[in-house]
């Protein structure tokens, strides 16, 4: 059996994940209502928000959060609120007071305090709400009165029994279960209008407020049994008594006169008959302009009708799925390589080219399978960039500035994972942006520019990747305060630090030493935490990169592969063992011979074109392997704003990978990201790009002498003779 | 909880099939778990008035369950269309007590009745029952019910 009072763990999550969206779109609405507080709209949406939040928590047993989203309905209720400024600020602490109340139901831990959103509601209902206060006493004054019905009221009564009908003192006490006496009242009128004609109420419709006994003049051709029958509606009329006063008789002589009188009075007095048409024309005017107001509501609909087919599934479940595809495609590639072979022993046997359609077909089939998973995991980049309006709202808000976001590309997919994981940098970069990136207002128009600082945050594809960029119109990042601040805090020599170039300066704020002091926050306006946004970005194979100008801003570009699990590589021979990178890495294949390559300072260099690009050793360093004119290949790569080349001995060709995430235990370096298995069996460790420019840059500095330096890859390897680096150190 | 009796169409023994409509996602569920228990059958479900409307012509429903509050078209309006296509709804409102004027509305535009969120159980149970009125029987404890 189910159990409504206390619902499951199941509909509290359920409920926990669908008030997020609410809260999201909370936020949303205030942000409108900063910007105009007068629209109408916004608050309707607003109210509307609260409204479902409400429902919601209450069919959860989560009794607090539903009081206070009444409260704040009561509060939003068109009556109460004209244009408001202080209104986007409630809906601000509204929207931070229910996720501290979410938290903590989601938590078992204690609520936090509501007092800022009580005091604000206060503040609200002060000027706007006491009319409606007295307004509800007067009510209680009327519902107490006996019934004295008036002599219109009287005279129909007769009339309707002139008529053939009996006429009824019908008094109905509502349900104190039920919280809408009015509507209580319309159930009561309804049944009662089906059965005959309501000739007098008490109280009277339009002052009916809070009365929950209620006395209607009723005429019908039933008996007083019948009507108590329909009069007792479940859960709304606790009790019904029917006490006829006046049979269905002859008494007709009044009838006349009274009819005159009564015409001169419909102005004054409620006509009984006429009170129902206007009633309902009271309500029409209020029901037509709720309806017409979602049809101007294109923002605040979106989400809502998202939602109507989407299925909720645990990550974990298509994960799993994705893992099976993964599995799959090692099978294909295995199979493709027993067919390869086949053809080639048996060239004339015909059974080969069925074989071979039939493997074709799978790989197709494969490939969109492949595909379709892979697009379960995608979601559009909007998830998480809705939230950044309140952000940098709230930084600016805080350090005194004036930023406008500008937001494009949301609708652009990325893997979910993914998209929750850059979540926390991407956050951070922003934060940067508006607090250290972007000048305050006098320093802005001292410059020249608009005082209101401008954010752009866009994504895009690019090939296999996804970029997530975002930009600064601020003051930039001056390279020489960077590299006075590094050089005081010994990152580098000062002697060196004279070399340097821009990517170079740049990537000292990566640094984690850098990033952890105070100042630099005033020097550069950049730093904390890059360190961090950069592991981030290392541990999903993207990376991070800075463009900078003085005076023009700052942006930095977020790339991350559209999802983690499949990549496309190209495969690589080192001292005969296989390594992999990802192919969009990869600028162009350069054919050399040792001989080609130079020595400039202590870098190895190889002429390309016009181009001196600097060298990456995986390998055996240059005097170990000393066969002068070796064939060697030189992998171009593009990253970080520069190019390096990667010398190899042998290339294997392209292949897809499923990456299988390699355990810490197993590998405790981080130039190597992750390992697959080729379809004939071989293991092949994927080569994590970032981390080796970084190593090849530092050992660069602190060898002031010596040849090109290798990274030893295969040595590590060879000591743990699994094919897997147990550790490689420099 | 209590066990409630299953409510079955009278004229074919048949569960009574309902059209949820409301924009919460677990509105919609937790209404569904009520009306299993009653024997009832989910005939469909809708987000907004607009497509209430179209899925009440398509599935043709013995109860349409109504939140007020709803994007697209609120639930007075598409009550009131339903209503006006087809004179024989029943449509019962469901609401907070925040909107009782939008509820009366309802009620006087022919919606059948009302009841408050958060929806209970047996509250429900009893509106039903008082809808469907000689349309609904409550079954007996085993089969037996079907036909009468």
């Amino acid at each position: 059996m189910t159990h409504f009072d206390d619902p499951g763990e199941e509909m509290r999550e359920l409920f926990l994940e669908t008030a997020q969206e609410l809260l999201q779109s909370l936020n949303e609405e205030a942000l409108k209502l900063e910007k105009r507080p007068d629209d109408g709209e916004a608050v309707r949406s607003l109210r509307r928000g609260i409204h479902t939040l409400k429902g919601d928590a209450a069919a959860c047993g989560f009794r607090e959060l539903s009081e206070l989203a009444h409260k704040l309905e009561d509060a939003l209720a068109p009556e109460h609120v004209g244009p408001n400024a202080s209104l986007a600020e409630l809906a601000f602490t509204a929207a931070d007071t229910f996720a501290a109340m979410l938290a903590a139901y989601r938590d078992h831990t204690a609520l936090p305090s509501i007092q800022s959103l009580d005091e604000i509601l206060v503040a609200l209902s002060a000027g706007t709400k006491r009319p409606g206060a007295t307004k509800n006493q007067n009510h209680e004054d009327v519902a107490t009165q006996g019934i004295d019905w008036s002599e219109y009221e009287l005279l129909a009564s007769r009339q309707s029994a002139s008529l053939g009908k009996s006429v009824h003192h019908v008094s109905v006490l509502i349900d104190p279960g039920c919280t809408m006496p009015i509507a209580a009242r319309q159930m009561v009128l309804n049944a009662l209008n089906a059965l005959g004609q309501v000739l007098g109420s008490r109280p009277e419709s339009d002052s009916a407020g809070l009365a929950r006994e209620l006395d209607f003049l009723f005429a019908s051709g039933l008996s007083a049994e019948e009507i108590v029958a329909k009069c007792k509606i479940p859960t709304i009329i606790s009790q019904v008594d029917v006490e006829t006063i006046t049979e269905a008789s002859e008494k007709t002589s009044l009838a006349n006169p009274g009819a005159q009188i009564l015409s001169g009075e419909i102005s004054t007095t409620p006509h009984s008959n006429e009170e129902p048409a206007r009633a309902s024309d009271s309500v029409e005017h209020s029901a037509d302009s709720v309806a017409a107001e979602p049809a101007t509501d294109p923002g605040g609909l979106l989400p809502h009708h998202a939602a109507e087919n989407i299925l909720r599934v645990d990550a974990e479940r298509v994960d799993a799925l994705l893992n099976l595809v993964g599995e799959l495609i090692i099978g294909k590639s295995m199979l493709q390589q027993a067919v390869n072979e086949l053809s080639k022993r048996y060239p004339k046997e015909p059974l080969r080219a069925r074989l071979a359609d039939a493997v074709a077909l799978q790989a197709r089939v494969l490939s969109d399978l492949q595909r379709s998973v892979m697009k379960v995991r995608m979601v559009p980049v909007e998830q998480l960039f809705r939230r950044f309006p309140r952000l940098v709202r709230d930084v600016a808000r805080r350090c005194g500035k004036n930023v406008q976001l500008i937001i494009s590309g949301e609708t652009t997919d990325l893997d979910k994972s993914l998209l929750d994981t850059i979540a926390e940098p991407l956050t951070h970069l922003i934060r940067n942006a508006v607090s250290h990136g972007i000048e305050s207002p006098p320093e802005r128009r001292q410059q020249g520019k608009p005082a209101e600082g401008t954010i752009h945050l866009s994504a895009y594809h690019q090939g296999n990747q996804v970029i997530i960029s975002v930009r600064d119109d601020g003051a930039g990042i001056a390279l020489d305060r960077v590299k006075a601040k590094a050089v005081a805090q010994h990152l580098v020599a000062a002697s060196e630090s004279q070399h340097m170039d821009q990517p170079e300066v740049l990537e000292l704020l990566f640094h984690p030493g850098f990033s952890t002091a105070d100042e630099i926050t005033e020097i550069s306006g950049r730093g904390v935490g890059l360190d961090v946004v950069r592991s981030v970005l290392r541990r999903l194979k993207g990376n991070v990169e800075i463009e900078t100008r003085i005076g023009s801003g700052t942006t930095f570009h977020l790339k991350v592969p559209l999802t983690l699990a499949i990549i496309k590589a190209l495969l690589f021979r080192i001292e005969q063992r296989l390594y992999a990178i990802p192919l969009n890495a990869v600028a162009e294949i350069a054919r050399a011979r040792e001989s080609d390559l130079h020595q400039v300072e202590n870098y190895e260099v190889l002429q390309l074109r016009d181009q001196v690009l600097p060298l990456v050793r995986l390998g055996m360093t240059a005097s170990e392997s000393t066969v002068p004119d070796r064939r060697i290949f030189v992998l171009v790569i593009a990253s970080g704003g520069r190019k390096f080349g990667l010398i190899v001995d042998g290339i294997e060709g392209e292949e897809e990978l499923v990456i299988k995430p390699l355990d810490d235990h197993m590998v405790a370096t981080d130039l190597v990201s992750g390992a697959s298995i080729l379809g004939d069996g071989r293991v092949v460790l994927i080569v994590n790009l970032a981390a080796i420019m970084e190593r090849s840059q530092k050992s660069r500095r602190k060898e002031s002498q010596g040849g090109g330096h290798g990274l030893l890859l295969p040595q590590a390897e060879r000591a743990l003779g699994l094919g897997v680096p147990a550790e490689v150190r420099l | 909880m209590e066990h409630f009796a299953p409510v079955r169409r009278t004229k074919d023994g048949q569960p009574v099939r309902y059209l949820v409509v409301d924009d919460s996602v677990f509105a919609r569920k937790n209404l569904a778990r009520i009306i299993e228990a009653f024997g009832g059958q989910m005939a469909g479900e809708a987000a907004d008035g607009l497509t209430a409307i179209s899925e009440y012509s398509r599935v043709n429903p013995d109860i349409v369950l109504m939140d007020i509050t709803m994007p697209q078209m609120e639930g007075i309006e598409a009550a009131e269309k339903i209503m006006q296509q087809h004179p024989e709804a029943r449509v019962v409102m469901v609401s907070s007590v925040g909107y009782q004027e939008n509820i009366v509305a309802a009620l006087q535009r022919g919606a059948r009745h009302f009841v408050q969120k958060p929806v209970k159980a047996e509250v429900l149970y009893e509106v039903i029952k008082y809808v469907l009125g000689e349309d609904g029987t409550v079954a007996n404890a085993a089969g037996a019910g079907a036909g009468s």
